[in-house]
């Protein structure tokens, strides 16, 4: 670069810098230890707090809500529908118009202790899915809704998954999914693996990604609403 | 002292595959926005459904599209500023077959299903594995590059560089942290909000150290080049830099604002997010005022008109992603088109902006020829410009209206719009508009596409650089 007509003072960090720039390493170094501060500051706190616990009545899913949840990652409906309820009137009034869940509808953190991964979601297209168990608990509904989005709702956007009704789960990789996850802290025991078996025989993606949508919200719903 | 023998067919190959994946990153994106209007461009084959072809689309557009450029413009410019050349040309060779490789296996494996649905990571842990060993085959070249420089002083611009170097892979590791359960299927070893908030942790410094530091880079290497101007103040550089890295990793979790993440995670987010703007319109100012000590130039010249709206939606959008992650406003945004919205006028504007540059600029000098038709160039940027506005306030309008009806209550504090499929109804007239911007967009860059073929097939015809200091003769 040309030199400037005008001399100027060099202020301090020009000085350092000037210093800095021309030992590469030294540089590299201070550029990490910089970039490190704010996530050492953010993300050693949540293992030091220990693993969220599960809230009283979450349950893992079953083998077939699991291969539910295997499709539902595999077709991306998280890029379309949320699983967070924020704590708004407007958005628990949306979800839980009958107060199924208690007097605080919005998600807590217990409800999520078993998602590996998370799946909130960043874009809310359709509704939100949280408490889909008791928004619709039809698996019918569920059904036609997959096979044909337009025929259940005639203004929805969704795309249809004629798809999922005629291929059916990989039991293989459904067990092999319960067993990676008690790798990473979900409580399945083997029994329940060696089970799983015959709980997905004969079963389709389609009968799989209902289950998942019917088991959202299940086991959060208030005691006293559930022995209503 | 003597030019050493810089490698152009390195540099070559990554211009090339940058407009590769930019068309598919296109047509998929235009295609999709469609599907929101239209469902039934989704047809009933599970490779073409919404859900599928997204993250196709944010792939190639990030990683494929973007990093290509800055890969070219790192191959072509590192040498240059540090007057040796490149350490090895092997493993310039293995890092960019290793990539291609990359990129080729997410694009057939994003839609056929297999993903690990984190945002920009939805790749599965063998083509992760991939991704840390071109990373470091990369990493060892540069470094060594730089050991070996001729000059002494880094340029501001390899500072950019550095970082997005060093960030990278402690992020993408950090992250994707995974256990396999199958060759193309793994469970993320951190659940429920862990998960999300070392998600975001990455998300969110996807943006900065992919689509921020890389590309203000790009802004620091192509502008003095291109105007023949020196940057307008190193002062500016110095602080903005430092800043920008420091800050922007604290950000993330304004991607989580009303979530179960703690409350301290969430004010952190949101502070720091606002504490940006700082240091993001210091590298805004310094590129404006560079551009205005050649401010005649701008009428004639399109590369620098690129540049010009470059800068002015890389300072629109750090000014709207900071509001946004005020929770109030974020209350509103969240979740809406209006994010589409934020997310687009950086990614067209700013980013493939700065990539334009970078093709209009480097595709002359690499195949030593005049850019075909300056012309093009200029309908080019038109119909890019328009594309974004329209892309832009269309998301606005419709992102805003859609978070206000989500929360409409009538006097008696009953929701207005009980039913989700009303609200949909009415996004529609904005989304078909969106897509309209896109389709601008595209056919501003076919038109460039053409415009560097025919540049390209004239290879070796010869190619003098235009001293933008100056006046030109006027064009007939």
């Amino acid at each position: 670069m040309s030199e400037s007509k005008i001399p100027k003072e060099l202020t301090v960090y020009e000085k350092l810098s000037a210093k800095l720039d021309s030992k590469a390493l030294r540089f590299t170094i201070f550029t990490t230890i910089a970039i490190l501060i704010g996530g050492l500051v953010e993300i050693p706190p949540f293992f030091m707090m220990g693993q969220v616990q599960p809230t009283d009545q979450q349950k893992p899913y079953s083998a077939l809500e699991l291969a539910g949840r295997n499709v539902y990652q595999q077709e991306g409906c998280f890029y379309c529908h949320t699983q967070l309820i924020r704590p708004f009137k407007w958005e628990t009034d949306r979800w839980d118009k009958a107060r199924q869940y208690g007097p605080e509808p919005y998600s807590k953190a217990g409800e999520f202790a078993y998602d590996h991964p998370f799946l909130w979601g960043s874009k809310r297209t359709g509704p939100d899915l949280s408490h889909e168990s008791t928004i619709r608990p039809s698996a019918a509904w569920h059904y036609d809704h997959l096979r044909n989005p337009r025929a259940a709702v005639s203004q929805s956007i969704m795309p249809a998954y004629p798809w999922l009704e005629k291929t059916p789960i990989d039991v293989a990789e459904t067990l092999a999914s319960m067993r990676a996850l008690s790798v990473v802290g979900v409580p399945y025991s083997d029994a329940q693996i060696s089970a799983a078996e015959s709980e997905l025989a004969g079963k389709t993606q389609a009968d799989a990604l209902v289950a998942y949508l019917l088991k959202l919200g299940r086991d959060s719903v208030a005691p006293q609403a559930a022995s209503r | 002292m003597q030019q050493p023998e810089y490698d152009n067919s390195i540099v070559r190959g990554w211009v090339i595959s940058a407009i590769v994946w930019a068309a598919a990153a296109l047509l998929v994106g235009v295609l999709i926005a469609f599907q929101m209007v239209f469902p039934e461009l989704n047809t009933s084959l599970p490779y073409f459904s919404f859900g599928r072809l997204r993250p196709l689309h944010t792939n190639a557009a990030i990683f494929g599209f973007t990093l290509s450029l800055v890969f070219a413009t790192m191959y072509y410019a590192v040498p240059r500023l540090l007057k040796t050349p490149l350490w090895s040309p092997v493993l310039s060779r293995v890092h960019f077959w290793a990539y291609i490789l990359t990129i080729i296996s997410a694009a057939i494996t994003l839609p056929a299903g297999y993903t690990q649905s984190k945002e920009y990571a939805e790749l599965e842990w063998p083509i992760d594995i991939l991704i840390a060993l071109w990373w470091v085959v990369m990493c060892i070249n540069f470094f060594m590059t730089i050991a070996k420089r001729n000059e002494k002083h880094l340029y501001v611009a390899i500072w950019f560089w550095i970082a997005t170097l060093v960030t990278i892979p402690i992020l993408y590791i950090v992250n994707n942290l995974a256990i396999p359960a199958g060759l193309l299927k793994s469970f993320s070893v951190y659940s429920g909000v862990t998960d999300a908030n070392i998600q975001w942790w990455y998300g969110h410094n996807a943006v900065a150290f992919v689509l921020t530091t890389p590309i203000l880079g790009m802004m620091y290497y192509y502008l003095p080049k291109h105007t023949r101007l020196p940057i307008f103040s190193h002062r500016i550089s110095i602080i903005h830099f430092w800043s920008l890295i420091f800050i922007y990793i604290w950000a993330g979790p304004h991607h989580l604002l009303y979530s179960p993440v703690p409350g301290w995670a969430q004010t952190l987010g949101m502070v720091f997010s606002v504490a940006l703007i700082a240091p993001s319109w210091g590298g805004m100012l310094n590129g404006f005022l560079t551009l205005t000590q050649a401010k005649e130039k701008l009428r004639t010249d399109a590369t620098l008109k690129f540049i010009l709206v470059a800068l002015t939606f890389y300072g629109m959008s750090t000014f709207e992603g900071p509001m946004m992650s005020i929770r109030a406003v974020n209350a509103i945004s969240h979740n809406t088109d209006w994010t589409i919205g934020h997310v687009h006028s950086g990614a067209l504007g700013w980013v493939a902006g700065m990539c334009f540059v970078a093709l209009y600029y480097l595709v002359p000098r690499l195949w030593n020829a005049k850019l075909y038709s300056e012309r093009l160039a200029e309908v080019h940027f038109w119909l890019a410009t328009a594309g974004i506005l329209f892309y832009v306030v269309s998301m606005w309008i419709g992102g805003v209206a859609e978070g206000l009806m989500w929360r409409a209550v009538d006097a008696m504090g009953e929701l207005q719009y009980q039913t989700w499929a009303e609200i949909i109804d009415q996004l529609k007239i904005y989304r078909f508009f969106r897509g309209l911007g896109g389709l601008l967009f595209l056919s501003g860059f076919l038109v460039m596409c053409y415009n560097l073929v025919k540049t390209i097939r004239a290879s070796g015809e010869g190619f003098e650089p235009v001293d933008l200091r100056e006046a030109q003769p006027a064009r007939a």
